[in-house]
């Protein structure tokens, strides 16, 4: 009977009392700091009135107002303790836990009336050392706040720059995805073609046209710049210029048609220089115009090199109304037309040292005789090993087509007498 | 790539030197563009004279153009010259050199910039 009703008014008077240790006792609370503050005055006011009592011949009045100051101080203090005691979760290990031991040593000494107390109240000195623990706690909390923050943030910048090179990676891939990767099945000629492009999106483009007529339209590009803008015009590049292609037979009309387009989409003010070539398989006959590219070069099968004539013309992009000239060539069985973008003659070794046309003849001179797949490979690895560990730094586009007269049977008589081949030399 | 200014009394000399390639285009073009933005009435003409550029990419090429538009919008004549021969063939190649004046060397793009505002 008498426990449950100390039991409930313990229960009764818990709350309120919680609440009121958590306003005074919590640094955060609304008067955590306050009451700390309080309580680190009480200590030091303490400490100088144990010193002045040990001063002999003090007036009256003098130690009247030490004693009262005393007693406020142990009233203060014990109704911390106090309330320390409730607000813990487990009263006995506070009691008994240094702090714990601590305050009561501040205060015990007091109700010992008659004992000589002074020396053990000096040991109320080690009550600061809650205020400091209690201020390196919060200090430690603030770090460990910025710390996490700092954290939070770094991870936060590192999954957007993860995720940037993700659709950076796709992007790139899309890429080099819309380029052809076959040559189109034509009797008599093959083709193979390769893209590498530098680190960020490139400006390199190739593409085989099939058009309507059987003929394969070739395009050779590459856009200024790199990176996302450069990766855009190319994408815009092609689509007009394969568009275009369906309804403009002669190159030069093509270009030009394309360099329009091309003017009108161009808030960048890039450029593209393109070759654009339309080869009949039938008769090895091939009409091409030149945007500013560098020229391809014919491979005869005797290995002598031919380069085309004809460039010089504008850049596309730059202004709308050029006109491009047509020009045509005419491969013989066994010929190859080897085509690049200037990565390839301005890769760089070691030592500065530009691989160049030099280096480029050389190599389809010397490897001419093979497949147009075999030809690329060659020049990649001549390539891969000039440069050694010098990174690239522009992409690098090769495309290689090889003319074998085709197979008599197959050959439709009409695409030799059809007089859609100009007269050589224009 | 370094570039010099020499300003005469109405026209501005830029000298790149060196490699004008990918790398290096964004700060030539930030370069040029500060000093039409600063040109004020007192200047005619800008000559960018490449005695001392060794090589130029495409997208070196595209600061050329932009500075000869720029220029044009202005209202300031715009001339290159002393192209060495492997920057001359970059020229000829994309047809740049069909587009933008191109002067032998510093003494003949002087004498076609205008002596007074244009």
């Amino acid at each position: 009977m008498n426990t449950s009703l100390v039991g409930r008014a313990v229960q009764s008077v818990n709350a309120p009392v919680r609440q009121l240790a958590q306003l005074l006792l919590e640094r955060d609370g609304p008067y955590g700091q306050t009451f700390e503050n309080l309580i680190l005055a009480l200590i030091v006011l303490s400490l100088v009135s144990v010193g002045l009592e040990t001063l002999s011949g003090l007036p009256a009045w003098a130690t009247l107002v030490l004693k009262v100051g005393e007693i406020v101080v142990v009233a203060v203090f014990s109704f911390e303790y106090l309330l320390r005691i409730v607000a813990a979760p487990r009263k006995l290990a506070f009691v008994f836990s240094f702090y714990g031991l601590v305050d009561l040593l501040a205060i015990a000494p007091f109700y010992f009336a008659g004992l000589d107390t002074r020396y053990l109240r000096a040991l109320r000195v080690l009550r600061v050392l809650r205020v400091l623990k209690l201020q390196r706690r919060v200090l430690e909390n603030i770090v460990a706040e910025r710390t996490r923050e700092l954290a939070e943030r770094n991870s936060a910048l590192m999954q957007a720059q993860a995720q940037l090179k993700a659709e950076l990676d796709i992007a790139r891939a899309l890429q080099i995805a819309i380029l052809p990767s076959k040559f189109p099945a034509k009797s008599g000629c093959d083709g193979a073609a390769r893209m590498v492009p530098a680190s960020t999106m490139g400006g390199d483009f190739y593409d085989f046209i099939e058009l309507p007529d059987g003929q394969v339209g070739l395009v050779m590009a590459d856009v200024s710049g790199k990176g996302v803008p450069a990766a855009f015009f190319m994408a815009v590049a092609r689509t007009s210029l394969r568009e275009l292609a369906m309804h403009h037979a002669e190159p030069a009309a093509c270009l030009a048609r394309t360099n329009d387009v091309l003017c009108t989409q161009n808030p960048m003010e890039l450029f593209v220089s393109v070759f654009y070539g339309v080869f009949d398989p039938a008769t090895g006959a091939l009409r091409y115009a030149n945007g500013g590219h560098n020229p391809p070069y014919v491979r005869r099968a005797d290995g002598s090199i031919e380069v085309l004539s004809g460039a010089g013309g504008l850049v596309l992009g730059v202004m709308p109304g050029v006109e491009y000239q047509s020009l045509t060539a005419q491969l013989r069985a066994g010929d190859r037309l080897v085509s690049y973008t200037d990565g390839v003659t301005e890769a760089f070794n070691h030592v500065d040292e530009a691989y160049g046309e030099e280096r480029l003849i050389a190599e389809v001179q010397a490897h001419g005789d093979g497949s147009a797949e075999a030809l690329v490979e060659r020049i990649f690895r001549s390539l891969t090993i000039f440069s050694g560990t010098v990174p690239q730094s522009d992409d690098i586009t090769l495309t290689v087509l090889t003319w074998h007269r085709p197979n008599l049977g197959e050959v439709p008589l009409a695409g030799l007498q059809t007089p859609s081949v100009p007269a050589a030399g224009q | 790539m370094n570039v010099r200014l020499e300003s005469l009394s109405l026209t501005t000399i830029v000298m790149p030197e060196g490699r004008l390639d990918y790398g290096a285009a964004a700060g030539f073009q930030a370069q040029v563009e500060q000093l039409l933005a600063g040109a004020g009435t007192k200047l005619a003409g800008v000559i960018i004279d490449c005695a001392g550029l060794d090589y130029v990419s495409s997208a070196g090429l595209r600061v050329f153009l932009l500075a000869a538009r720029a220029s044009q919008r202005a209202g300031l004549s715009f001339a290159i010259c002393a192209l060495k021969p492997a920057v001359r063939e970059v020229f000829d190649l994309s047809g740049f050199s069909r587009v933008i004046v191109v002067y032998a060397d510093r003494a003949a793009a002087l004498a076609h910039t205008p002596q007074g505002p244009v």
